[in-house]
């Protein structure tokens, strides 16, 4: 072997990954060659600088990073089917799935038509995946009154998935709760955005004035107002946007307030503003209303 | 329980036989997926996207490979798609504006250490910077397999089975690295 192959080979020579012969001839060339005995010297040492970089991964990455993934199969046992039987079965008996395909789905033509025959419901197409409890606790412990066994009264928490289209009454009726859903402002939004496409009924058009007005997060009051863009004409919600124009911390939602009520605006409008001009901090909105108090021919102070 | 009784046993649902199996390369993962990326965060989403992909398809895995290869096939490619397109979009850099001009991000870490000698520490910053943009500017591929390789020990003919490649074209990759290493490095020698 050349001092310059060997040379360039060293690193994989330093790792053990050439072949056979490469390394015999190596070792038999550096047993002879001072040149490469230094190079080789040399290598080792830069092999070793580059551990330098060697760093360590943060205390506490490790367990979150396994709490993480814990909690992310929990959910995706919510949403997913656990191993379909077939498969359970093909890794016990080592058996491949695709044999025993063929007779799970008669298994389940089966049942579904058993199924068919003893209930209304539709077996293949139910619309709700329950899963194992997310929490349990143990209420009470007793003895059979049978004298034969052992009760145990259980409090479990289940996750149900529940799909179904906007149009769905109970679909609506989760929405409606899921909106005033205190302990999460991410679900209050999301619900309120699914709302408000169907601001035409009266039930979630009150939902979505509740939350305009009342709701904490300044982005789910944002998200119910754009829900009542096509309703500010009507008295209700020209009450509720008059008084969250008065009312709500946010400018950007009284800025928002004061585009929906002057899409029409009306003689009743013009005390509220100038009650507004009076009180507001915010320059943007000040001008904001001072513009629209003079398109109104509306005087700015209350005399 | 041995490797093969364990993955069976998670094929069929258990779920600790699963956790088991995840124990045993978990902090592996963790290692070169934060030496690669450099980032706490982005070890945590590899971690956590590598093993709910072997939990979602683990029960397509039929022994036609070693579990290790297969894992790190899946390691790897998620390391290379984010080394790709960091690549692309040269987000992150290496240094941090300060009053003092351009500074590595790790050695403003490790300067903060009280009680270290200043100079010895100026020679090891340089040369950390040095080592890091060299590993920057090597392809995602050479970049892959020299962390294998040299950090976390693998053998050539597994890294090439996890990259989906032959030993041989590690071993070039490899020997690429080691030459681009070599030469930015050398004066450090």
């Amino acid at each position: 072997m050349k001092c310059d192959v060997l040379q360039r080979n060293l690193s994989l020579f330093l790792y053990g990954e050439l072949s056979f012969e490469e390394e015999e001839k190596a070792q038999n060339h550096l047993a002879t060659c001072a040149e490469c005995q230094a190079a080789l010297a040399r290598t080792e040492q830069l092999h070793q600088i580059l551990n330098v970089r060697d760093s360590e991964v943060p205390d506490g990455l490790l367990i979150s990073a396994r709490k993480g993934l814990r909690e992310r199969i929990a959910v995706e046992k919510t949403v997913r089917p656990t191993v379909p039987f077939w498969q359970k079965l093909e890794a016990w008996i080592g058996t491949p799935s695709w044999i025993l395909r063929p007779a799970a789905a008669m298994v389940v033509i089966g049942a579904s038509f058993v199924g068919g025959r003893m209930s209304n419901v539709p077996v293949a197409s139910a619309p709700t995946v329950i899963a194992e409890p997310i929490a349990m606790t143990v209420r009470n412990v007793a003895t059979d009154p049978s004298g034969n066994g052992i009760q145990i009264a259980l409090d479990e928490t289940r996750q149900r998935i529940v799909q179904g289209s906007l149009e769905d009454p109970s679909i609506q009726k989760l929405l409606l709760v899921a909106a005033r859903e205190p302990s999460d402002p991410g679900i209050r939004a999301e619900s309120v955005e699914m709302l408000c496409s169907r601001s035409q009924e009266a039930a979630i058009r009150d939902a979505l004035l509740h939350s305009v007005e009342h709701d904490q997060n300044e982005g789910v009051r944002l998200r119910a107002l754009t829900g009542l863009k096509s309703y500010a004409q009507d008295s209700e919600t020209r009450q509720v946007l008059s008084r969250i124009l008065l009312q709500d911390e946010d400018p950007g939602i009284r800025t928002q307030a004061i585009d929906l009520l002057t899409q029409e605006p009306n003689a009743d409008l013009v005390g509220t503003l100038q009650q507004l001009l009076r009180d507001e901090e915010n320059d943007y909105v000040r001008s904001r209303t001072q513009r629209v108090l003079q398109q109104m021919n509306a005087s700015p102070g209350i005399y | 329980m041995d490797e093969t009784t364990l993955i069976r046993s998670a094929q069929a649902g258990d779920q600790d036989a699963f956790e088991q199996l995840v124990r045993g390369y978990d902090q592996g993962v963790l290692r070169l997926a934060h030496r690669l990326l450099g980032s706490s965060e982005d070890a945590y989403d590899i971690y956590q996207e590598a093993f709910l992909r072997v939990y979602k398809n683990l029960h397509q895995f039929r022994f036609d490979c070693s579990f290790q290869t297969w894992l790190y096939r899946i390691v790897t490619n998620l390391c290379l798609d984010t080394l790709r397109k960091r690549k692309v979009r040269k987000e992150e850099p290496a240094t941090i504006e300060t009053a003092e001009g351009p500074r590595d991000r790790m050695s403003m870490v490790e300067d903060e250490s009280a009680g270290n000698d200043p100079q010895r520490n100026l020679l090891s910053t340089e040369l950390k910077q040095r080592i890091d943009s060299t590993l920057k500017d090597l392809t995602p591929r050479e970049r892959m397999v020299f962390e294998m390789r040299h950090y976390e020990g693998m053998r050539l003919r597994a890294i090439g089975k996890a990259l989906g490649t032959t030993e041989e074209a590690a071993k070039n990759c490899l020997f690429r690295a080691t030459q681009k290493m070599r030469a930015a490095l050398g004066d450090f020698v």
